[in-house]
């Protein structure tokens, strides 16, 4: 099956006047499974936007290659750009224009019929609860409002592949959760979505895969439960009673709690017990979050 | 891909119909206020057996039409990457010929739309009785139209911000329409000006464009036509090469 996404040895260096060439991207390896969510994880300045903009077309990558559903971006761009959406990071709206002409002339720039233009919009606006301002001026709209619009603007044309460049970024709790089930929805339909966060919890709820991307390399990649079982610190922690109770060998203190190294959670869960039998206050393994993972992978 | 095209296209179209003062209002104001005082001032006189109303009345339609065509994308570009809104065009199939093309084509539209209401207003005041050779002047409308517009689209790809907008409408353009034989012959100028102005595309445009309508020319038409059409081509490559050298990084 011809993956949603493939990226080869890609690298992008930028010029700087004044300063030494700025090198973006090393050496990029990515393939994004069609139908499913992928998050792109990494802190400011890795290379995810830089990334996102080799995949879009937008910038051309001075070395390897990318693929978007077995079509080569550098060498086939207009048929690679027809199957994308995407939503920029920075919310950019027409000022000139009402909702509605936004869509109307940015669906037909990717080739969507004058017939049926107007159905689709009404079906976009509908989802993204904007068809109360269809005619009303872009500009005029509140910043929740214009990232929606983005949203419309990046699927009115039925991408195949669709990129989120933080979409959720600045929008409220609800507004979030509303982007959250379209994505889903989306992917359910067959979309394959690749989708940039800082906000953590939300890619281990969205995305099926997660890249970790710091200084401009792939540093990690794999479902969340492979990176958790990677990065699980195997540890038992508890509390006891009495904190004077001869401690087992391996056991050790932090603070009110204690860490024991874990092989087997059931056949250590039963060594700690028989130890400290009830002088056991509190026990559990510790599930390592992506937070943590992330802290781990990105610290300099 | 002719979809696409047409849709960027219908957009700029739109975009200037929504500020129409600005656009289709302005330039013939300022028409209007050149014409009032020339014809003020000029009296009976004649040029090459033109009166001189008739002979600034095709240099200023040729003017307003100049401006209105190179105005319009190189505006709208610039305001574009100011804004940020330029992302859509790098966002969408459009091949780079037919990003240009739109762009050229909405400006010849504004152009045309400039110069018919201009007509409409001003032609009832004007010595002009008939059109000397009507399909030269269609042939050369349609190329002034694009050639502009193909220019102010180089400009709006290359400029950065409006400081380097005004200072090509004021140190190129201004210039150029002064060295053009707008508001008089070009032979009439001293020393060297004459010749230099056969260097100045914005005079071969004027006097293609009078010729047609009155049966004048300064230059021999068909030079006129030969550089228009030499220009409007090598424009063409220019605005195809610096389409992509500035929208795909």
């Amino acid at each position: 099956m011809i993956p949603a996404l493939s990226v080869k040895h890609a690298g992008k260096t930028f010029k700087r006047q004044n300063a030494e060439p700025l090198e973006a991207l090393k050496d990029v390896n990515l393939e994004i499974k069609a139908g499913s969510i992928h998050g792109l994880l990494g802190p400011n300045g890795a290379g995810k936007s830089t990334l996102i903009s080799l995949i879009s077309g937008i910038s051309v990558a001075d070395q390897g290659s990318i693929e978007v559903f077995g079509l080569d971006v550098a060498k086939q761009t207009q048929a690679a750009k027809q199957i994308q959406g995407i939503v920029p990071q920075e919310v950019v709206v027409e000022p000139a224009f009402t909702v509605r002409e936004v869509l109307y002339y940015f669906s037909g720039m990717y080739g969507v019929p004058a017939g049926e233009r107007d159905a689709r919009i009404d079906a976009v606006l509908k989802d993204l609860a904007l068809s109360d301002k269809a005619e009303e001026r872009a500009r005029s709209l509140s910043g929740g409002m214009k990232r929606r619009l983005m949203i419309a603007k990046s699927i009115i044309h039925k991408p195949k592949l669709l990129i989120l460049d933080e979409p959720t970024a600045g929008v409220d709790v609800a507004l979030r959760q509303k982007i959250w089930e379209l994505v889903r929805r989306l992917r359910d339909e067959g979309t394959t979505i690749l989708f940039t966060t800082h906000y953590l919890e939300e890619a281990e709820q969205l995305c099926d895969r997660i890249t970790l991307i710091n200084h401009g390399r792939i540093i990690k990649d794999g479902s969340l439960k492979d990176l958790q079982q990677e990065f699980s610190k195997n540890v038992i922690t508890f509390e006891l009673y009495d904190r004077e109770a001869t401690a087992l060998s391996g056991v050790v203190a932090d603070g009110n709690a204690y860490h024991f190294p874990m092989t087997d959670l059931a056949k250590d869960m039963r060594t700690l017990t028989e130890h400290y039998q009830s002088n056991i206050k509190s026990i559990r393994s510790e599930a390592v979050s992506l937070e943590k993972i992330f802290l781990e992978l990105t610290k300099d | 891909m002719l979809t696409n095209v047409f849709a960027l296209y219908a957009r700029e179209v739109k975009r200037f119909q929504k500020i129409w003062l600005d656009t289709v209002v302005s330039p013939l104001m300022s028409m209007v206020l050149f014409l009032a005082v020339f014809g003020i001032v000029s009296g009976d006189r004649m040029v090459g057996g033109l009166p001189y109303l008739a002979f600034v009345y095709t240099g200023l339609l040729t003017m307003t039409m100049v401006n209105a065509s190179f105005s319009n994308p190189a505006f709208a570009l610039v305001i574009s990457k100011n804004l940020g809104s330029i992302i859509d065009i790098q966002l969408a199939p459009l091949p780079n010929w037919g990003i240009g093309i739109a762009y050229a084509l909405a400006a010849c539209t504004r152009a045309l739309l400039t110069l018919a209401v201009a007509l409409l207003i001003t032609i009832w005041f004007i010595p002009i009785h008939g059109i000397s050779h009507p399909i030269l002047l269609l042939l050369g409308l349609v190329l002034t139209g694009l050639e502009f517009g193909m220019l102010g689209v180089c400009f709006g790809m290359y400029a950065k911000n409006f400081e380097a907008l005004t200072f090509v409408t004021t140190f190129i353009v201004q210039p150029m329409i002064f060295l053009a034989g707008v508001f008089y012959p070009v032979a009439s100028l001293p020393g060297i000006w004459p010749m230099v102005s056969q260097f100045n595309p914005m005079h071969h445009s004027v006097n293609l464009l009078r010729y047609a309508t009155t049966g004048y020319a300064d230059t021999a038409p068909m030079l006129s036509l030969g550089v228009i059409v030499s220009i409007t081509v090598a424009v063409f490559v220019l605005m195809q090469w610096l389409t992509k050298k500035k929208l795909n990084s």
